[in-house]
């Protein structure tokens, strides 16, 4: 099978997979969402230029990115389990080599033209669209929405071809992968030091040239022709055995009530692929982005405490780590026990609870490094909690075990966005004029509670699906 | 004979698709009960509505005395059941997950009974494996297992010998007998014919959502024809009606 047609059928793949679980308007729609963001946000680009130079917030963005290329990569390490859990065997074209008499190689190739294309359609082309539609409105060119464009792929790419190498080097051998990530750090190093730009996309946006572009498009083709070159199906054997570790996490967790199933939730993370990488990647790298931003900004506007506008961020970024606990888990797979989809939820909350003490454990750190920490740390406790509970209870509410799938869906996304950003970005602005106004977020915690008293009634009353 | 299963016009409608349609039957204690069709016919759709998984669009069923819909739990907490497609959490590791069903269902004395079943389905050695490093056969054995670890009387299994090996399909197949003839009833279903010519009393068939035929093996597949060439002539009759 030539690959173009194998790419042709994993992109209507794609999309019927999506399509299935959102509904094919609701997921066409998810771009247009995405588009109506970038152009709100691009808007407000005037109003924070004093505290947030264009050039600043053009890397945050680029950097976005990257980390947007290393998610949908990522997948590939973790993507088979999820995807059991969530549509049963599921039987992608992707991990079909053995039966089909196509070379791995190419179906690898397929692969990623196939994540290239459908990512950029789905997240990059609409966020240009919508910031090239501001360009007018805030004075700037809007040539500028091309640029933006093409740096944003660039920078999409070079994670998602990088993560695709990582795998693919983990896939033959751990040993390889850990050199190679040896390799590549010193290299950073070394390149850092010798006036080449680390980050081409974002060197590329500031200047157009030839050279940035050159090199750019180097660290993307050589990793994604290493990868297509080097992937393998054929993975060591990696069968580990494990003693009952459930009922001594149970039995330590009596007390919270569900402690089997939140004893399951921390196995479930500790042991599934990518569990330490989704914690940097996906928690703390951007949180120590946050966090760098932040005391920059306080060097715009002296005086002002950046510790409570972190703890509403932390609170907002927290809320994933529901996404986290429901990843390799859905209620199917407890249909046919006495349990309900209520009480399911409950132990998730608990579980969550629990994990709330590593962004707590961050806020302390945060505030110790904080010039102002001391006083303004009960506001932004009160503030981080509050936010917290406050998204989590809207996540589990518009989306119940299945926030890693519904949010994808426009409509979800869009509630979801207008449900937390007016009080988040309320929150924000009081606790720039005073720290102190971070209390004002223990309003949050009634509509939470309502939130999660709804989102058990309403999850109660879900049915598996059929045909 | 107390009646274990009593499904009266049980309907279920997915949209403008009618999956169940009007099904009544009955499967009395002591029964080994076989719905048999082809795929797609409902009979997945009828074991989740006999066990609360999903509610009917129409009718009503009661398993065991109690309305499947007024209580869904409180049928599941007596019940064993053997889903179609589910399979055990990728990341507990055999022995944990039948651990995990044993203290959902609040079961003393959890190792004598895991013990019992992974000797019994010989699969002790896989029994510190993650489930998803199980294969197929096994992860069906750890599946059965769990429908049966609280002794149930009734059980509600779907295709329950996919993917086994012959000598364990054996041992299912006379665990199932025993288990009929110690008082237990089982609500079988699959589209193995030979299954259910070997090991079911009563036999029922249903095609596109329509109980077709509902009566004991010997007397449907009577008259010298096989279990078969009746099923065959039924659906094929009905697909062309």
């Amino acid at each position: 099978m030539p690959v173009p047609d194998l790419f042709f059928t994993m992109m209507k793949e794609e999309w019927r997979m999506h399509s299935t679980v959102f509904g094919s308007r609701g997921f066409a729609l998810f771009p247009v969402v995405v588009a109506t963001f970038a152009f709100l946000g691009s808007l407000t680009l005037p109003v924070f230029s004093d505290v947030l130079p264009h050039q600043t917030a053009a890397l945050l963005a680029l950097v976005l990115f990257l980390l947007m290329g290393v998610m949908v990569g990522s997948f590939g390490l973790m993507g088979r389990e999820f995807m059991n859990r969530r549509f049963g065997q599921a039987s992608l074209i992707a991990y079909a080599s053995r039966s089909l008499p196509v070379s791995e190689r190419r179906i690898f190739a397929a692969f990623f033209a196939k994540d290239t294309v459908y990512y950029i359609l789905l997240y990059v082309l609409p966020f240009a669209a919508g910031f090239t539609a501001a360009t007018p409105f805030v004075s700037l060119d809007p040539a500028l929405g091309l640029l933006a464009f093409v740096s944003l792929t660039l920078a999409f790419l070079m994670g998602l071809s990088a993560v695709c190498l990582l795998s693919t080097l983990y896939a033959r051998s751990v040993r390889l992968l850990i050199g190679a990530a040896a390799v590549l750090a010193v290299s950073g190093i070394a390149v850092s030091h010798s006036g080449i730009p680390v980050f081409p996309p974002y060197a590329f946006l500031l200047d157009p040239a030839p050279r940035p572009l050159v090199l750019a498009l180097l660290l993307i083709l050589v990793p994604a022709a290493a990868s297509v070159l080097l992937v393998t199906v054929d993975y060591p054997d990696r069968t580990k055995r494990f003693r009952n570790s459930l009922d001594p996490i149970a039995g330590r967790l009596r007390r919270l009530g569900s402690a089997h199933f939140i004893a399951k939730d921390a196995l479930d993370l500790l042991r599934s692929e990518g569990g330490a990488g989704k914690v940097i990647f996906s928690f703390l790298l951007p949180l120590g982005l946050i966090w760098v931003c932040l005391r920059i900004l306080i060097r715009f506007i002296p005086g002002i405490d950046p510790l409570v506008v972190f703890a509403v961020l932390l609170g907002v970024i927290s809320a994933t780590i529901y996404n986290w606990l429901t990843e390799f888990d859905s209620f199917s797979a407890y249909a046919f026990l006495p349990v309900e989809v209520a009480g399911v939820i409950d132990a998730k909350l608990k579980s969550y609870a629990l994990a709330n003490l590593l962004p707590l454990a961050v806020l302390v750190l945060a505030a110790a490094t904080s010039a102002g920490g001391a006083g303004s740390f009960l506001p932004a406790l009160a503030t981080f909690l509050s936010v917290s509970a406050y998204t989590l209870a809207v996540t589990v509410y518009l989306t119940g075990l299945y926030p890693n799938v519904m949010l994808y869906h426009a409509g979800v996304f869009l509630r979801y966005v207008l449900a937390t950003s007016p009080a988040l970005l309320l929150l924000i602005f009081a606790s720039l004029l005073n720290p102190a106004y971070g209390f004002l977020s223990l309003l949050l915690v009634l509509p939470a509670a309502l939130l999660i008293a709804r989102g058990r009634t309403r999850w109660r009353a879900w049915e598996m699906p059929g045909y | 004979m107390r009646q274990m299963i009593e499904a009266v016009d049980l309907t279920k409608d997915y949209g403008s698709v009618t999956a169940v349609n009007r099904v009544s039957f009955s499967v009395a204690e002591g029964e080994l009960f076989g719905l048999l069709g082809p795929n797609g016919s409902g009979k997945t759709t009828m074991i989740r509505m006999l066990t609360g998984q999903v509610r009917p669009t129409a009718g009503s069923a009661r398993v065991m005395g109690l309305d499947v819909a007024d209580d869904p739990i409180a049928v599941r907490r007596l019940v064993g059941i053997i889903p179609e497609q589910e399979t055990p959490p990728s990341f507990l590791t055999a022995e944990e997950y039948l651990h995990f069903v044993a203290r959902i269902r609040n079961l003393d004395a959890v190792e004598e009974r895991c013990d019992h079943w992974f000797d019994l389905l010989e699969f002790g050695e896989k029994r510190n494996v993650l489930c998803k490093d199980l294969s197929r056969g096994t992860r069906q054995k750890l599946m059965f297992a769990q429908a049966f670890l609280h002794r149930p009387r009734l059980a509600l299994i779907d295709e329950p010998l996919i993917n086994l090996d012959p000598i364990v399909q054996r041992t299912v197949k006379d665990f199932l007998e025993d288990y009929v003839q110690d008082g237990g009833t089982v609500f079988l279903s699959t589209h193995i014919l030979e299954i259910a010519a070997e090991i079911c009393d009563r036999i029922g068939v249903i095609h596109n959502g329509r109980l077709l035929s509902c009566g004991r093996t010997e007397d449907l597949a009577g008259s010298g024809r096989s279990l078969e060439r009746f099923f065959l002539d039924l659906v094929r009759g009905d697909a062309g009606a």
